[in-house]
């Protein structure tokens, strides 16, 4: 199944790269982010969950990234199973300056959706993943535009997140999750090089695609009781 | 005897359960099951430009959305053309989910699975679908001229032209001392079944097999496309036809987009779903029938004999042919009647337009043919100032021309000839039996009360119990209960009590002990279905021989235990007797027990056998060559060609000048469908027949506005007679058996509804003494035809208004 769209972005490249690759900003942008966790070089594990109508739940997912060329393009590769099916999903995500100091992003997703999950219509799961990548560009061109109250989707998130941001200047924003936090400090505390960058970009990017597509399966479990 | 119950008037067993809320509908089945609903076309020709379903994603309870590129395989392939036939050269089929374009109004884009109908309905009204409108052709006339078309590829909008004519037409019309050209019209109704369609699927993951129940008329045909639609094994698809509240042909069409896609959505979804139609889905999303314009020139000489006869039809098949030429097939051969045409051509051009698809509707293309031919009777005898009558007497097959072949070729690909029948016999009781001779009298005396009186007449003839086969299983338990099922589907029309009749008769056992199933594939694999008037002749006669199996083989058993010999022996009220020796018997259950070797005693019937049951020969095999355990057999009936049943029909109407209201007074029916199983329930098809008849004739159209919108597509704006509106019913029998199936039947469904619109059109033209070339007829449109000048008096109303007689 093939997924594409594009965000325009209130910020330049490296402007946007700059705030996309913030795993705090990540942390409460991502639609309904409850903990993101680096398991490996390029590897996360996050918790999403995902509430649209008929489908909403949480979700353990899991992101690798390649073909990273810094700062305009990358390829990341997702995957999530769970009991009512299971997504794998690669998703090239690209940024190309634009008018007025803008950036414009494009991610394109090719997702395989299996299990019973994939009879519920083409039509359905491209609809929520659209609608919750929306979701997250906004958040992220909020957060560049400077009036970033994170994203109301999550509000246990939200809540934690912006009481952080009252204090050390949003870098401790914390998600819900207790484990999270210690994650964040210790990457945000290294703070290096591209590897780190890339990687929170990896998975800034794919919240907004591949992540909702992972959610529905959650989802369609709840939806079917 | 009891047992011997062929032909008697047997109340229907099935009718306490019916009556009384004990059916099992489709809507009773699956209450757990989600609900499918579906977003309609509101165009009748158009190109989809978009389906926006995000605001029906908030909805709390969807489960899932399919449009097009949800179908695969053969899913996403055009819905298959039924019946082809060389002449249809341009068939065209939709897509079970519309596929890019739409070509009427109700047509299926989106299917939504919900927790319920009600969410399933919210979420269809928030999908937001936008369209591209394009020209659309409605009405059988539009679609001749052709100024738009239905199908871009199609500039003529000709589906077909099937063509068949039995002589050269054009010299003996020259040389016809008389001839007659006219064109008439006869509008759209449907079948409206106080139960529309419905479908339940559920999956079974564990054992990859599939369970539909479905409210149709061939259960059998919708498996086998499910299963190739689906790429299922057959073996592992059973579909099951309910109880079903009325077919009157609409569920003979199929697969039905919805038997593919509530199957497609339980297993995608691994949950039980369901949808049944409502009202509006019925008017839109079903099928239509009737709708033709005829164009008929006649040759006659002065004595009113027909010399030749030339009709050509516009056939409005609606937006796709689905179910073939069948229709336009069935009028061309079945308007020739019970009368003896020297030369007959006969050239159907059936043309799509942007409404709801044609598909047989009770009489199927047959009304239509008995209004062409019987209202040419009527003009010939304007014309020559003769009886209506006479002129039909003259032009009959006699009885002594049976076989008779009108070197036709009819639905089942088989020739047009009449196997055997009595035209005259017909005609004679019923002039006697609606009172012909005194119509003037009646006339005058309603006059003397203000009314017009009309009488009008027509007769018919009806190939009925198509081919190719039915099958009937019989199977005598340990129990005593006889088992009979067949494939063949019911919708009320009393199976369960003809069908026990002819195995009560046959097996010689009480009809309470009788349990019959019909239309379950679990039960009886091959079947073809319930339409053309086929159910008593095929099904009836395949279980005849499937008693008759297990009878001969209940003989040969017995006769061993009783040391007779079979022809010897006599089966009554379910004990095998030797003939005139009262006493020398055996029960038949205990025989059905004595068929199986294996004797476990697990109940008294097989403790009671034992005492049967002899030393066994050591030199046979138990179970001998050729034979079988247990006391069943299954049988098939095939026949070589249809059997034509025939009737006349006469009705008396009432107008009243003030209000052009027009009254049936009287409606006669004489009727001949062979041997009858179960005169009742005969009588109640023709009953409901005249009913449709009467409905036809006056009331039912499908009133689309030049947008191809129904307008009247609910029970508040289209008319079908209430009780009030249906004549009392006066009939006779005439019973000419027929020589071609072991029961000498012939088929009586449809029979009632042929000839009501050209019996009641005649009564209103000899009543206003105006042609009546449109039906149905209103009493508005009866007024304004009466009120203008232009409109066209019959020579008898002329002859009469000469000797002073109102018209």
């Amino acid at each position: 199944m093939k997924l594409d769209g594009s965000a325009v972005l209130h910020g330049d490249p490296e402007k946007v790269w700059a705030v996309i690759t913030d795993p705090a900003v990540l942390a409460r942008t991502i639609p309904g982010c409850e903990t993101l966790e680096q398991v490996g070089d390029d590897e996360y594990k996050m918790n999403v969950s995902v509430g649209v109508g008929a489908i909403k739940g949480t979700y353990a997912g899991e992101v690798k990234l390649a073909d990273k060329q810094h700062p305009t393009s990358y390829v990341m590769h997702a995957a999530g199973a769970g009991a009512p099916g299971n997504a794998r999903a690669q998703v090239t995500i690209t940024l190309a300056p634009a008018d007025e100091g803008t950036t414009n992003l494009t991610y394109s997703a090719d997702a395989v959706i299996g299990g019973p999950v994939a009879g519920v219509g083409q039509r359905m799961i491209t609809g929520v993943a659209k609608r919750m990548a929306g979701q997250f560009f906004k958040a992220i061109d909020d957060e560049l535009t400077g009036k970033a109250v994170p994203a109301a989707a999550v509000p246990s998130a939200a809540a934690v997140s912006s009481t952080a941001a009252e204090d050390v200047s949003g870098k401790h924003a914390a998600p819900a999750a207790e484990a999270a936090p210690a994650v964040f400090a210790g990457r945000a505390g290294a703070a290096a090089g591209t590897s780190g960058d890339a990687q929170t970009l990896a998975l800034g990017a794919v919240g907004g695609a591949v992540l909702t597509l992972i959610g529905i399966l959650v989802g369609y479990r709840l939806g079917r009781r | 005897m009891t047992t011997k119950l062929f032909g008697e008037p047997v109340r229907r067993r099935e009718d306490a359960r019916l009556i009384t809320g004990k059916g099992r509908y489709l809507d009773d089945i699956g209450h757990d099951a989600l609900a499918a609903a579906f977003v309609r076309s509101p165009h009748a020709h158009a190109r989809i430009t978009g389906i926006d379903v995000d605001a029906a994603l908030e909805v709390e309870g969807l489960v899932a959305l399919y449009t097009y590129e949800d179908l695969a395989g053969p899913m996403a392939e055009p819905l298959p053309v039924l019946i082809p036939h060389p002449q249809l050269h341009a068939p065209r089929t939709g897509y079970p989910l519309a596929n890019g374009e739409v070509n009427h109004v109700g047509e299926p884009v989106v299917m939504v699975v919900a927790t319920d109908r009600y969410v399933a309905e919210d979420v269809c009204d928030r999908i937001v679908v936008s369209y591209e409108e394009l020209p659309v052709v409605v009405g059988v006339d539009a679609a001749r001229a052709a100024r738009s078309c239905v199908h871009e590829e199609i500039p003529d909008n000709v589906a077909a032209r099937h063509h068949q004519e039995t002589g050269d037409v054009e010299p003996v019309l020259a040389d016809s001392p008389r001839t007659l050209s006219f064109t008439q019209y006869i509008e759209r109704s449907a079948c409206m079944p106080m139960e529309g369609k419905g479908v339940h699927a559920k999956w079974d993951a564990d054992d990859d097999s599939l369970r539909v129940y479905t409210s149709t008329q061939a259960s059998t045909s919708v498996r086998a496309a499910i299963a190739a639609k689906l790429q299922l094994s057959l073996d592992k698809v059973e579909v099951i036809a309910p109880d079903v509240g009325g077919g009157f042909g609409v569920k003979i069409m199929h697969p039905w987009p919805e038997e593919l896609l509530i199957p497609m959505a339980a297993i995608a979804l691994g949950q039980e779903v369901k949808w049944s139609e409502d009202r509006r889905e019925h008017f839109i999303g079903s099928a239509h029938e009737r709708q033709q314009r005829q164009e008929i020139t006649v040759g006659y000489d002065d004595d009113g004999r027909i010399t030749a006869l030339d009709v050509h039809i516009w056939h409005d098949n609606g937006a796709y042919t689905p179910y073939g030429i069948i229709v336009p097939i069935v009028t061309a051969t079945q308007l020739v009647g019970p009368y003896a045409l020297p030369v007959y051509r006969v050239i159907v051009e059936s043309v799509y337009t942007n409404t709801v698809i044609v598909t047989p509707y009770r009489g199927a293309g047959r009304p239509q043919g008995c209004y062409a031919m019987e209202r040419t009777m009527d003009r010939i005898a304007d014309e020559l100032g003769l009886d209506r009558a006479v002129v039909r007497e003259r032009n009959l097959i006699q009885p002594d021309q049976f076989p008779y072949d009108h070197q036709l070729t009819f639905q089942d690909g088989r020739p047009v000839i009449y196997d055997s029948g009595d035209y005259p016999g017909l005609l004679d009781k019923l002039r006697t039996l609606v009172g012909w001779s005194e119509a003037e009298q009646l006339r005058a005396d309603a006059g003397a009360r203000g009314k017009l009186l009309g009488v009008g007449m027509a007769m018919y003839v009806e190939g009925t119990g198509p081919g190719p086969y039915e099958g009937g299983h019989v199977q005598v338990l340990g129990s005593g209960k006889v088992l009979v099922s067949t494939g063949l589907t019911s919708q009320g029309q009393g199976h369960e009590t003809a069908f026990a009749q002819i195995v009560a008769s046959e097996l010689g056992v009480p009809i309470e002990d009788i349990e019959v199933t019909t239309g379950d594939t679990r039960r009886f694999g091959y079947a073809v279905g319930t339409f053309a008037s086929r159910a008593a002749v095929m099904s009836g006669n395949a279980i005849a021989l499937a008693a008759r199996g297990v009878k001969e083989k209940a003989l040969r058993i017995a006769a061993e235990v009783l040391e007779a010999s079979p022809e010897d022996l006599e089966i009554d009220e379910g004990v095998v007797q030797v003939k005139g020796v009262p006493g020398t018997s055996i029960p038949l259950r205990t025989v059905a027990v004595l068929s199986n070797p294996l004797r476990y005693a697990f109940d008294e019937a097989a403790r009671q056998a034992t005492q049967f049951a002899g030393p066994g020969d050591d030199s046979k095999p138990p179970v001998a060559p050729g034979d079988a355990p247990g006391l069943e057999h299954r049988d098939y009936y095939s026949p070589i060609r249809s059997t034509f049943a025939s009737g006349a029909h006469a009705a008396i109407v009432e107008i009243d000048p003030a209000t052009w209201e027009i009254d049936v007074v009287k409606y006669a029916v004489v009727h001949d469908c062979g041997n009858v199983v179960n005169p009742m329930i005969v009588e109640g098809q023709v009953h409901g027949g005249v009913a449709q008849g009467v409905g036809g004739a006056l009331y039912e159209r499908m009133a689309y506005d030049a947008d191809g919108q129904l307008q009247n597509a609910s029970f508040m704006d289209f008319l079908m007679p209430y009780a009030s509106e249906v004549p009392d019913i006066d009939i006779d029998h005439q019973q000419t058996p027929s020589p071609l199936n072991p029961l000498g039947i012939k088929g009586a469904g449809e029979a009632g509804v042929i000839p009501g619109t050209a019996a009641i059109a005649s009564a209103i033209e000899d009543a206003v003494g105006r042609r009546i070339a449109s039906m149905p007829i209103s009493p508005t449109e009866l007024y304004d035809l009466v009120r203008n000048d232009s409109s066209e008096m019959t020579a008898a109303a002329q002859r009469r208004a000469g000797t002073g007689v109102m018209a």
